[in-house]
């Protein structure tokens, strides 16, 4: 399997703390990865350096062979990664079709000139694209909703259509199942299999062990932001440094 | 009704308001006066839909609008009497000198976050007042130019009451369709996305700072439009016509129609010009009113007649992030990005 994403000895420092240090791994096209870690473990900072909100202190990141590290966040969308928040962040005083819209138009361009004088074809594929991943989450049916309306759960769907509307190589996911209940939880694991199953390529950030150790094909373990695993579910399951650092005692 | 034929009849009855019925009525009186009430009236509801785009779309707020409209003011009246040159040229002229100016302003502001954004338009709006009270050889300062070219488009000669307020109509009605397209499309859905969260616009590939930057500029090309319309049309300009309470109050149509929304800008402009003219009647006491529709429609509508955000909720988010909720770790920091 070719890597679609290499991160190699990533490292961030916030004055004094480092919060990731020299975390190297790579992420094969088709891969469902989980990260996991205690609070604190950088695991959000990770993201963010892999798109582009917070720049390296050293260390680099490639996506596709290229180097990715040190550019915009809105070049590295439209190189093909998309991404989700830890805090779920919709845009609330918009209707859910032009929450999702927004993600198509990012990654199929905006101009003025066009928007005023141009026809119809740009607007077509951006909300042709918009329908599709609506549907994708099953949203279709709440698309003039405005987003600020929708319960929780759905919130969380629509970020994720609104990502998948960017058509991306590979979706980021912060902590996807942040509060939802159980089923809810269960329902999300399958959604994420389902995209995965599509062919899409997943690097999920989850508190939810049991999301994280049920879905994922690998799992990358950071504490204090060290990688201190990056194995099978089963591997890290038995790991001790894991066991140690993460899920304390047994259950 | 169907929703394609809705919009339609919206601008059908638009189109007969303002070119059949409103013209109507002020030929029947024949007052030139009433013209001139007609002409502000559209020359605020262009200034009003251009910071809708930027203000109540972007969400960028924005207190030196009346600054953009003065250089489009000042540009076509120089060029009207100090170069010669016929309304043909100098509309044209006017709001790209605007726009010009309006991306001057937007290079270092727009990497500016939230409440430093309002603080710095205010200064510029400021710094631009000034130029044109105190730079007299060029403006003639507080003394004002006055135009006396008139309204001369392709060789005739529009300066007439009615013939004046057409070309003010058709051109106010023709921004308004452009403005229209960029506020209501794709491209107002990813303006709106900025007003949202532009940290979160970003990470979907939008280029935040270009469409800023360009927003802000196609507002003033607005705004310089207007200029030019009002220097022509009233024949005098001095400084005071795009002085700080003239920001205030297209800034204030904007928030009591309703922030993004180009109809409630409309409306909001038509209200505040209109209303003092109708309350002219009670004297000084208008003004007191006046204020008050203002402060009571913050009060009971805050999100204005048909508006999309509540102002209330827009100037809490431009006050810094620590009112955004949830999600303030990860929102912007504070001053520069």
């Amino acid at each position: 399997m070719t890597a679609l994403l290499t991160i190699d000895g990533a490292t961030r420092r916030f004055g004094g703390l480092t919060a990731v240090d020299n975390v190297s791994t790579t992420v094969a096209k088709g891969e469902l990865v989980g990260v996991i870690g205690p609070n604190g473990a950088g695991k959000t900072t990770l993201f963010n350096l892999i798109s582009g909100f917070t720049p390296l202190s050293s260390g680099a990141v490639h996506f596709k062979g290229r180097r990715i590290d040190g550019l915009k966040p809105f070049r590295i969308a439209r190189l093909g990664i998309a991404r989700t928040f830890q805090n779920l962040r919709i845009f609330p005083n918009m209707s859910v079709f032009d929450n999702v819209s927004v993600g198509a138009a990012g990654m199929l361009g905006v101009s003025a000139a066009e928007a005023v004088f141009g026809g119809r074809a740009r607007s077509e594929a951006i909300s042709r694209r918009a329908w599709a991943a609506l549907e994708q989450v099953g949203l279709q049916d709440l698309a003039g909703e405005l987003a600020a309306n929708i319960s929780y759960g759905r919130r969380k769907y629509l970020e994720i259509a609104r990502a998948l509307a960017m058509e991306p190589e590979l979706i980021i996911l912060d902590e996807p199942a942040a509060g939802l209940n159980d089923t809810e939880t269960r329902e999300l694991a399958a959604f994420i299999q389902r995209l995965h199953g599509a062919g899409m390529t997943v690097l999920l950030v989850e508190h939810d062990m049991g999301l994280v150790m049920g879905i994922c094909q690998r799992v990358v373990v950071l504490a204090s932001g060290r990688k201190i695993a990056d194995a099978p579910p089963e591997v890290v399951r038995k790991d001790p440094a894991v066991l140690e650092a993460y899920l304390g005692v047994e259950e | 009704m169907s929703d394609r034929l809705r919009p339609l009849l919206v601008v059908a009855a638009a189109l007969v308001l303002v070119l059949g019925v409103v013209p109507a009525v002020l030929g029947a009186l024949d007052r030139s006066y009433l013209y001139q009430v007609a002409n502000l009236a559209l020359i605020f509801v262009l200034l009003a839909a251009s910071m809708h785009l930027v203000t109540g779309v972007a969400g960028l707020l924005q207190l030196g609008h009346a600054a953009f409209y003065g250089i489009g003011a000042y540009t076509a009246a120089l060029l009207a009497t100090e170069a010669g040159l016929t309304f043909g040229w100098t509309l044209p002229l006017s709001g790209l000198s605007a726009a010009f100016v309006a991306v001057l302003v937007a290079l270092p502001t727009m990497r500016l976050v939230s409440i430093y954004f309002a603080v710095a338009t205010l200064g510029i709006g400021q710094m631009i007042y000034l130029v044109m009270l105190n730079w007299v050889p060029v403006t003639k300062g507080p003394n004002g130019i006055l135009v006396t070219s008139g309204l001369e488009l392709f060789g005739y000669d529009l300066s007439a009451s009615a013939p004046a307020y057409f070309v003010v109509a058709i051109i106010t009605l023709v921004s308004l369709w452009v403005i229209h397209r960029l506020s209501h499309s794709y491209y107002g859905n990813a303006l709106r996305a900025l007003r949202e969260d532009d940290q979160c616009a970003d990470a979907m590939g939008l280029d935040t700072v270009r469409l800023k930057i360009e927003s802000f500029a196609v507002s003033g090309f607005f705004a310089g439009i207007a200029g030019a319309l009002w220097a022509h049309t009233a024949g005098y300009i001095s400084p005071a016509d795009f002085a700080f309470p003239q920001s205030i109050l297209i800034l204030a149509m904007v928030v009591v129609g309703g922030l993004g929304s180009l109809p409630g800008a409309v409306i909001g402009a038509l209200i505040l010009i209109l209303l003092p003219e109708v309350l002219r009647p009670v004297g000084d006491f208008r003004n007191i009113i006046v204020g008050g529709v203002l402060f009571f429609s913050i009060l009971l509508m805050p999100k204005g007649i048909i508006g999309e955000v509540s102002a209330l909720d827009l100037v809490r988010r431009q006050l810094g992030g620590a009112w955004r909720g949830e999600g303030t770790k990860a929102g912007p920091e504070v001053g520069w990005r």
